[in-house]
């Protein structure tokens, strides 16, 4: 006798129990079970990587989709509704870089042009420059593009703010990013299409460029003077500002936001001056860390001064640390 | 209640109810629902409440469970039909069940997820006995209570776990494990036996989904194939735990003949190749312990001598081909020793029926004849113990292997051997995963250059990205410029990744040792100095 009689055995004097009793499910009805329990399990979880893949790409376009915001185009990846969709020419020729600590007597030593120059001369071909640093909103028109990075740039930031929280090569990216949307488009500028077209690449400023295009060449200690004011530019304050929200017409150039709000990566790396484009591949065994410019709005007034020269490491976000591009020549 | 212990299969069936104490009326009911109430119980511990989703997935269980024991005790007092379990304790289940958990013990010590996945592996051995109390019930049979979930769980959490988000598939293959033992039977010497290894079964199914949805990253199967090694001398333990399960229950023939197949095609590939097969090992360490701990359920292998050496030579083959067969297809690798056991198990009869249909003595008993006075199995354990030593000494179980060597394989890529510039691609890729950013950066010029595998200026971009954001300055400025290729010999804490030949990293190596270290892998600028790497720098 089987365990499974033994178990519906009878009682003594029940006669007709053995016939009435329900028949045990049978295997056909389990393996059916089973086989629609793997049916299900390939159905659902095909359904739910592919929805959560579609949830980033949601997420990504909708953040994209930010309506209209005053002074930036929504149908130009949010840049500046300006002549050159806020890219603002900077001329050839040559400008003072570093610090005189004589002038400039917050200084400091990595300033310094070498053991004998407080300052150098350097010259630089003409090139274009963001007039506001990149934003959230035009940052977003990137990742919606990339689903991968769009969690890293959070959903609630105002379009107008300073993108920050943005690792060094994610700063790159958006820069290639953009240069192939320039580089496409018909509505780019003629100027900035020529421009590109004869070898124009769209990055983000060496040192150099920033700091010409940030005291002009006369050599200022801020963007708008050697004078400190808060009127100009947002720092030793408690939160970022939306971009151009301390218009600068005294500053060289015009630029908005070079001092303070927040730190702007450049493609050098930190290394002694004098300063040389060609050496930056030198020293190659030792860690990255790049330079940024500018300071930030938690910082102190010697550190938004044109001359300073900031180091971070690559892979660091930081909600102080943003960027803004340039288009130059290599 | 008087608990009886059987030593051997044929108690199961005893006829003797003195053998085994009955417990056999409604309040049978109380043994599950109290077990489902556990499983509740455990969803507030910090481990499972730190994610909803898992949280929810052991309400879900348990409110399965429980609606399914009301639906069975509706039925029972509607029919007056009992539901009785009595208790049987099988030396093949507890004595499986305890060298599975010394090796979770060992592993988790050097691997730390394993301790926190405690609290989930209970869960798991909690919905186990109760679902599979639940179905002998439907079935209208006595379940017999005792240690036979545990080595199913156990082996189950040994090869796959899914992650914490999807936690609800890992009880879904638990019960399809053991749906499969009730249901895909077949009839074998004249008895319903079920064809497949209830754990081999599930993992089977749930890699093949897994590949074909494409959604391996759900679980932690790569992880933990990978993660093995990291507990030193692994090959060591896992042959000393073997050895025991081999004494009690005569499996010597499959995990020998199998690891023999593996070691002598391995062996054989090199010696025409002169490149290893598996990248880390003779035979991976999760191939080794699948070897010992997957294929060797007696109830599903065969019974002859001859029948479990052709068993265990055809898992062998089988991993070996399935490794090629997955990396070709661009699948993980990890699954090959969990697809082939299904497999086996259908090719059960068909080799009992092979040795039948032998009618050479000799042949049929080549493997016991006259052996240790008729005990056949300690010969078969003797010979393997002096294969493993042999093995060792070697070098080819645990310790550095040539196919850590990334200079062996840069070396056997610039010879043009066989595959080996695909292999280093995995392997550098495989490092970078592990923030080695000198490999990153090296994977990401092998894709600008286009030289031993397809330009991909993509995939170079990423990788390159990614061993900037480690700090390795060549990296960086290969991404600002694409006509550039820089290359950089490892940085120190590159060396901590790269040189730990499948173990742990190496953070508190001096830097000399750590050097030396590099030099005996064959990393030239380690040997010509301990202190400045010169750059090695390549511009197209």
């Amino acid at each position: 006798m089987s365990k499974s009689q033994r178990a519906a055995e009878p009682k003594p004097g029940d006669q007709c129990i053995d016939s009435a009793l329900p028949q045990a499910p049978g295997r056909a009805l389990g393996l059916t079970i089973m086989c629609l329990a793997i049916v299900f399990v390939a159905v659902w979880m095909t359904v739910q990587s592919r929805q959560q893949l579609s949830q980033k790409i949601t997420a990504s376009s909708s953040s994209s989709q930010q309506g209209t915001m005053t002074g930036f185009l929504d149908n130009a990846w949010f840049l500046p509704d300006e002549p050159l969709l806020g890219f603002v020419r900077i001329p050839s020729g040559p400008f003072a870089m570093g610090s005189n600590p004589a002038l400039d007597r917050l200084a400091y030593e990595n300033e310094r042009w070498s053991s004998n120059r407080r300052q150098g001369s350097v010259e630089i071909d003409d090139f274009y420059i963001g007039l506001f640093e990149v934003t959230a909103a035009q940052f977003r028109a990137f990742t919606a593009e990339h689903p991968d990075l769009a969690n890293e740039v959070a959903a609630d930031i105002q379009g107008d703010m300073p993108v920050t929280n943005i690792t060094w090569p994610e700063a790159l990216a958006y820069a290639r990013w953009l240069q192939r949307k320039l580089a496409s488009s018909a509505d780019t500028p003629a100027e900035l299409r020529n421009y590109l077209a004869a070898g124009g690449q769209v990055s983000i400023p060496s040192e150099a460029e920033w700091e010409k295009a940030a005291r002009g060449a006369d050599g200022r200690i801020f963007p708008w003077g050697n004078t400190p004011s808060t009127e100009f530019a947002n720092y030793g304050a408690r939160s970022i500002l939306p971009v151009g929200s301390k218009p600068c017409a005294e500053c060289a150039f015009g630029l908005q936001d070079m001092s303070g709000n927040v730190w702007e990566l450049t493609r050098s790396p930190l290394q002694a001056y004098p300063y040389n484009p060609n050496d930056d591949a030198e020293n190659l065994s030792e860690d990255a860390l790049w330079v940024m410019r500018g300071g930030s709005f938690v910082d102190s007034l010697g550190n938004v001064r044109a001359a300073v020269r900031g180091g971070v490491d690559p892979g660091v976000r930081n909600n102080t640390i943003g960027f803004r591009v340039v288009i130059s020549k290599p | 209640m008087a608990i009886s212990a059987s030593s051997n299969n044929s108690s199961r069936n005893s006829k003797n109810s003195a053998d085994k104490q009955t417990r056999s009326s409604m309040a049978a009911f109380k043994f599950p629902f109290a077990l489902s109430i556990a499983l509740i119980i455990l969803s507030f511990v910090p481990r499972v409440q730190g994610n909803p989703i898992l949280a929810w997935s052991f309400w879900g269980a348990a409110a399965v469970l429980l609606m399914w024991q009301a639906y069975l005790l509706f039925n029972s007092r509607n029919n007056n039909e009992e539901r009785a379990f009595s208790i049987l304790l099988r030396p093949q289940h507890y004595i499986q069940g305890m060298v599975q958990i010394s090796l979770y013990v060992y592993w988790g010590y050097y691997w730390r997820p394993v301790y926190d996945h405690a609290w989930l592996i209970l869960a798991q051995l909690l919905f186990a006995y109760t679902f599979d109390m639940l179905l002998t019930w439907s079935r209208r049979r006595e379940y017999s209570l005792g240690f036979g979930p545990v080595p199913i769980i156990l082996s189950i959490n040994l090869f796959l776990w899914f992650r914490d988000d999807w936690f609800y598939m890992q009880f879904v293959m638990i019960a399809v494990g053991f749906m499969g033992k009730e249901y895909v039977r077949w009839n074998r010497d004249g008895r319903s036996s079920h064809i497949f290894n209830p754990s081999a079964f599930a993992l089977g199914l749930f890699s093949l989904v897994l590949i074909a949805t494409n959604t391996t990253d759900l679980t932690w199967g790569q992880e933990i194939a990978s993660t093995l090694t990291l507990a030193p001398n692994i090959y060591t333990f896992l042959f000393l735990i073997g050895l025991v399960v081999m004494y009690f229950f005569s499996i010597t023939l499959v995990a020998g003949m199998s690891a023999v197949t593996l070691f002598g095609l391995s062996a054989l590939y090199s010696a025409g190749t002169g490149v290893p097969y598996f990248l880390d090992s003779e035979i991976p360490a999760a191939v080794f312990l699948g070897l010992h701990l997957l294929i060797t359920d007696p109830s599903t292998s065969p019974r002859t001598p001859l029948g479990k050496t052709i068993f265990g030579v055809l898992y062998g083959l089988g991993v070996f081909a399935l490794y090629t067969l997955l990396g070709a297809m661009g699948e993980p690798t990890f699954y090959d020793k969990l697809l082939v056991v299904p497999l086996l198990n259908l090719s059960v009869i068909a080799i009992d029926r092979t040795v039948r249909s032998i009618h050479s003595a000799a042949l049929l008993n080549v493997w016991k004849e006259g052996w240790f006075g008729g005990r056949s199995n300690l010969a078969h354990m003797s010979i393997w113990i002096v294969i493993f030593a042999s093995m060792s000494f070697l070098g080819k179980t645990d310790g550095k292997h040539q196919g850590d060597s990334l200079p062996f394989w840069e070396q056997a890529c610039a010879s043009d051997l066989s595959n080996a510039c695909g292999r280093m691609l995995q392997l550098e890729a495989t490092y970078c995963g592990d923030n080695a950013a000198w490999a990153c950066n090296e994977i990401g010029a092998h894709y600008r250059e286009g030289i031993i595998t397809e330009s991909n200026e993509e995939l170079s971009m990423a990788y390159f990205s990614r061993g900037c954001e480690l700090k390795f300055r060549a990296a960086c400025l290969n991404l600002l410029d694409t006509e550039l290729v820089l290359r950089e010999v490892p940085h120190e804490l590159d060396l901590r990744l790269l040189l730990r030949e499948g173990g742990q990293n190496l953070m508190t190596l001096s830097e000399q040792e750590l050097f030396e270290r590099a030099c005996e892998h064959d990393w030239a600028f380690a040997c010509a100095s301990t202190k400045s790497p010169e750059s090695n720098r390549t511009q197209i």
